[in-house]
């Protein structure tokens, strides 16, 4: 083991100790000048040349020699050779590579503490040319500390982890380790994977394939022990209009894993942070129930709400969070020819008034035009049946290009004008009869559509039951969506986009006339997803989960989920926001041309609202945890590794030997940093050379005369 | 007010530090302060009544007035006399002042010519209040200023005191020449200096003064600076009059300039004691009074010898 130095070019600074000697020669001559009544005495006593080039302090030039000398070879980056004491025992230097699953099942048994230590433990048996990384998971996974032989940054780089509100995934996780080891030069890669092995966390496919001669060690963390878990899994929020007012009855959904007797669970409802309800179930082990409480009226704008439960082992599934804003009816326009029968639009009408919230205001016009006024504050046309004139189609094309949502029912009566053609997703053809048999089906849904999506689950929605008997012929254009087709393949219902707005057209009526969709019960339904499709709302998104993000600068996309009330107008206005994290911290949102991501990932409520300003009612959303974790399942770490460990081999390791050589006396360096020790002292030689110099140059009595006047 | 802080701040002693008496704007108060105070101190003491001391009796001339016949005399001798006193000679008192620049040098709160300056209004003073008539005259490389002896002109001696500064090069022997050609009649001339000439170079400059029977008081006034070279560090030491600048290293150098100091000053009380010329040393660390003192032990042994 011998001193040498990573960079020793910098030791000509040496030199530089010759500075304090000149500077204590030269200086100390041109210091103070002493006003003297008269030299008539000093002159006459015999001058010396020499005195003048004597050095008065020794000590103080000895300091600030010494200081510069140890400036200079701090600089030189000095480090003790330990080449020759060997590689650690492993036969070549390792890129080690440490996973810690930060996921919130985590929290259970502070098994996170746990990994930290084990991982101190990985650390402290790195050999001197080993590098480490670490890296932390869930969802995702991030790089804390990439390939480094610096255990103070690995430390720090521990200490910074924090259980998380993600879900356990293995795949990102091995998969950056895959990328360390496949960019590393050193021949040997070993990964740590420290987690409390969730099932869940892996499906077997995730591609994971390792360099060779790279190993995988799983580190279990925790007992293993069963852990009876309670946990809220989904609360539900229907919405009632009782005397104009908004009433919400929510049910939660409490399961309980584990456990081995019955128990006692108290549920609590909390609105706007305040407990309102507490409702008191006995949970069987293993076992589910539903929790409704006493409804309560939604006034306010962002209504918070919590279901919680007593604390247990698991926290983070304990809580279930929500955000509710008052609803307000969306204005839809039903048009129907002046002499059509009276109950043209018995159904629709009726589909659309029948709705506990009242979320549809339904006006009806019985004429062949559409005034300007009728289209004010509406957000839905309902074309039943009617012969629009020329000016009218030209209203509805600059409703439409403006955002409106135009369905056209062409009945018996119906009919478009040829010169706003363009504004049909094809061409509109003669009637068809299907009075064979028993009618025309539907055959074909666009289940992707918003319209139809809700009827994509099994016993959604039964469309097979309606018989169509009559319906126009439609040719769709090249840009054109066929959401619907008949069984015989004809076009029931097509979509064009226009400007920001959309036309649909429904090839056959709406009454009981052309068919019997109007008498099946999932005619309501569709009508209802209609409305609320041409009108521009989805449904309302109560709370995410954590893990997704949403974009802020998209205010409308915003409005179209439900999530952001009129009062959030600071949001449209593209002004800079900032987001209040669940944690307390905050995250700034510029205003911009490009997208505001908001990344969700703590549980809990994320405010949003202008710097600075402190509204009322700010913009919330609710974010609750992925209850996949809340399944404590484990899988067999030894087959979790026998998937992903690929076939191992010697590791061409010759070829990096060269580069491990330089890297050597860098990463010696590095880890024994001397030269922070160095400047340390330069430093401390600084001081105490400055203060020396202070003492021994303080003002004396008389030290330097006064000059009267 | 200020003359009671001044004598508080003496700590009950009858010398006044010099310090405070910087802090005297007025010199006229100033002078009050010391003569008086000092003139209070000596109250019991043997010289008072110096100014009413018998000088000798003359024949009683009509006009005369009779209160000042020596009855007892005429008892013996059977003719009138009149006594004369000492304090009815009016002689001349006039103050000679280097201002050369080297008198502005201070090392504490007092310069030099701060010291000169209260020293020579105190005399004034102190001589007016004896019925002498007080001169001025001040000088660096020629004569600066000049105020004929009166008994009027203290005040104007007073003022020009005020205004005197030092700040030009010095010189002796042209500039007192000057003076001894003014001051013909004879008096008591007060030179108040800081010397920095050769023995022998000063001797002759003043020589001509008390050729001209002049009764000579020599005031030498130094800093305690000058006196004792307590400076340490290695500066560079300025001369105040010709700016002339030499690197001293004090340490090495005090040995030797103690030694030419005591020297000269042994060879300026030598040459002045050849002379007849009363020298006194004054450190300006040190109570004004104690020249005062001084100047009254002189004109003592003048009276006495005259």
């Amino acid at each position: 083991m011998s001193l040498t130095f990573l960079v020793p070019l910098f030791l000509v600074g040496f030199f530089g100790i010759v500075v304090p000697i000149i500077v204590h020669l030269t200086r100390r001559q041109r210091r103070n000048v002493v006003h003297f009544p008269s030299l008539m005495f000093l002159e006459k006593i015999p001058y010396q040349e020499q005195r003048r080039r004597r050095i008065q302090h020794w000590f103080l030039l000895s300091l600030r020699a010494l200081a510069l000398i140890l400036v200079a070879a701090a600089f030189a980056r000095p480090f003790f050779d330990q080449s020759s004491i060997g590689d650690g025992g492993t036969g070549g230097p390792r890129e080690v590579v440490v996973l810690i699953d930060q996921s919130y099942s985590m929290a259970v048994g502070d098994q996170l503490q746990e990994a930290r230590t084990e991982a101190e433990r990985i650390f402290g048996q790195l050999g001197p040319l080993d590098r480490a990384s670490l890296v932390a998971f869930a969802r995702g996974a991030t790089v804390v500390a990439r390939s480094t032989s610096d255990r103070t940054r690995l430390q720090g780089a521990l200490d910074t982890l924090r259980v998380s509100s993600g879900a356990t995934r293995y795949g990102p996780a091995l998969k950056v380790a895959q990328t360390i080891i496949e960019e590393s030069n050193l021949p040997w890669g070993e990964v740590y994977l420290l987690s409390d092995f969730q099932r869940n966390g892996w499906t077997g496919d995730e591609g994971i394939r390792l360099p060779a001669g790279s190993t995988v060690t799983p580190v279990p963390l925790g007992t293993g022990e069963a852990v009876d878990n309670v946990m809220v899994t989904d609360v539900s929020l229907p919405r009632q209009n009782v005397a104009g007012r908004e009433r919400v009855t929510p049910t939660a959904r409490i399961v309980r894993r584990g456990g081995s007797e019955p128990r006692d669970v108290d549920v609590a409802l909390e609105l706007d942070g305040q407990e309102i309800q507490t409702r008191s179930v006995s949970l069987a082990p293993n076992t589910a129930t539903a929790v409704t409480f006493q409804p309560f009226t939604l006034s306010q704008p962002h209504t918070t709400g919590t279901v919680r439960l007593p604390d247990d082992p698991l926290l983070a599934d304990n809580a279930h969070h929500f955000v509710l804003s008052p609803g307000t009816s969306l204005p839809v326009l039903i048009v129907e020819a002046a002499q059509a029968p009276s109950d043209v639009s018995l159904y629709l009408r009726g589909a659309l008034e029948i709705s506990e919230d009242g979320r549809f205001g339904v006006r009806t016009r019985r004429a062949s035009s559409v005034r300007p006024v009728d289209l004010d504050n509406t957000a839905a046309v309902f074309l039943n049946n009617v012969q629009i004139d020329g000016p009218s189609a030209e209203r509805l094309r600059s409703f439409v290009d403006e955002g409106g949502g135009v369905l056209i029912a062409f009945g018996e009566g119906g009919g478009w004008p040829a010169s706003a053609a363009d504004m049909l997703p094809g061409t509109v053809g003669q009637v068809e009869d299907r009075i064979q048999g028993r009618g025309g089906r539907l055959g074909y849904l666009d289940y992707e559509h918003p319209i139809f999506e809700v009827f994509a689950g099994p016993r959604s929605g039964d469309f097979t039951g309606a018989r169509f008997y009559r319906a126009r012929s439609l040719v769709p254009s090249d840009s054109a969506a066929v959401l619907g087709r008949f069984d015989d393949g004809s076009v029931a219902l097509a979509e064009l986009r226009y400007g920001r707005g959309k036309v649909v057209v429904w090839t056959t009526s709406l009454d009981a006339f052309w068919n019997d969709l109007a008498l099946q019960p999932v005619f309501l339904p569709f009508v209802h997803r209609m409305a609320e499709y041409l009108g521009g709302r989805a449904e309302a998104v109560e709370w995410f989960v954590a893990g997704q993000v949403v974009d802020l600068a998209d205010p409308e996309a915003l409005e179209t989920s439900g999530l952001v009330s009129s009062e959030a107008a600071g949001l449209v206005e593209g002004l800079d926001q900032v987001a209040i994290l669940p944690s307390g911290g905050s995250a700034p949102l510029p205003a911009g041309d490009g997208p505001r991501y908001l990344p969700l990932e703590e549980h809990g409520f994320y405010t949003v609202r202008q710097p600075g300003s402190d509204p009322a009612r700010p913009f919330v959303m609710a974010v609750n945890v992925d209850l996949e974790e809340s399944n404590l399942t484990r899988i067999d770490p030894d087959e979790l590794v026998l998937q992903i460990e690929a076939a191992t081999g010697p590791s061409d390791g010759t070829a990096a030997l060269g580069d491990a050589f330089e890297l050597r006396r860098e990463d010696q360096e590095r880890r024994q940093s001397l030269w922070r020790w160095l400047l340390f002292s330069a430093l401390m030689l600084f001081v105490a050379e400055t203060v020396i110099s202070n003492w021994a140059s303080r003002p004396r009595s008389g030290a330097a005369g006064r000059v009267a006047g | 007010m200020a003359v009671s802080r001044a004598r508080a701040t003496a700590g009950g002693s009858q010398f006044l530090d010099p310090a405070v008496l910087g802090r005297i704007a007025n010199l006229e108060l100033l002078a009050r302060t010391v003569v008086d105070g000092f003139l209070t101190g000596l109250h019991r003491s043997p010289y008072l009544g110096f100014s009413v001391d018998f000088a000798e009796h003359r024949p009683y001339m009509p006009g005369d007035d009779i209160r000042r016949i020596d009855w007892r005399l005429y008892a013996r001798t059977d003719r009138h006399y009149i006594k004369l006193f000492e304090a009815d000679t009016n002689a001349n008192f006039s103050v000679v002042l280097d201002l050369s620049a080297s008198m502005s040098y201070g090392s504490h709160s007092l310069a030099k010519i701060d010291y000169a300056r209260y020293l020579a209004a105190c005399l004034a003073y102190f001589s007016s209040k004896q019925r002498d008539r007080v001169g001025l005259v001040t000088f660096d490389h020629e004569i600066v200023d000049y105020v004929p002896p009166s008994m009027k002109h203290l005040d104007t001696i007073l003022h020009r005191l005020d205004q005197s500064d030092a700040g030009r090069p010095g010189e002796f022997e042209a500039p007192l020449m000057q003076v001894a050609e003014m001051l013909a009649r004879k008096g008591i001339l007060v030179v108040i200096s800081d010397f920095y000439e050769e023995a022998d170079d000063v001797i002759r400059a003043i020589g001509p003064l008390r050729a001209r029977g002049h009764d000579v008081i020599v005031f030498h006034v130094l800093d305690p600076f000058e006196l004792e070279f307590p400076f340490e560090e290695a500066s560079g030491f300025e001369d105040l009059e010709t700016r002339e600048q030499i690197p001293v290293i004090p340490s090495k150098l005090k040995g030797d300039y103690l030694a030419m100091v005591r020297e000269h000053l042994e060879n300026l009380q030598q040459r002045f004691s050849e002379n007849r010329i009363d020298y006194t040393l004054l450190d300006t660390s040190k109570p004004l009074d104690m020249a005062l003192f001084q100047y009254l032990l002189a004109r003592e042994r003048l009276s006495k010898t005259r």
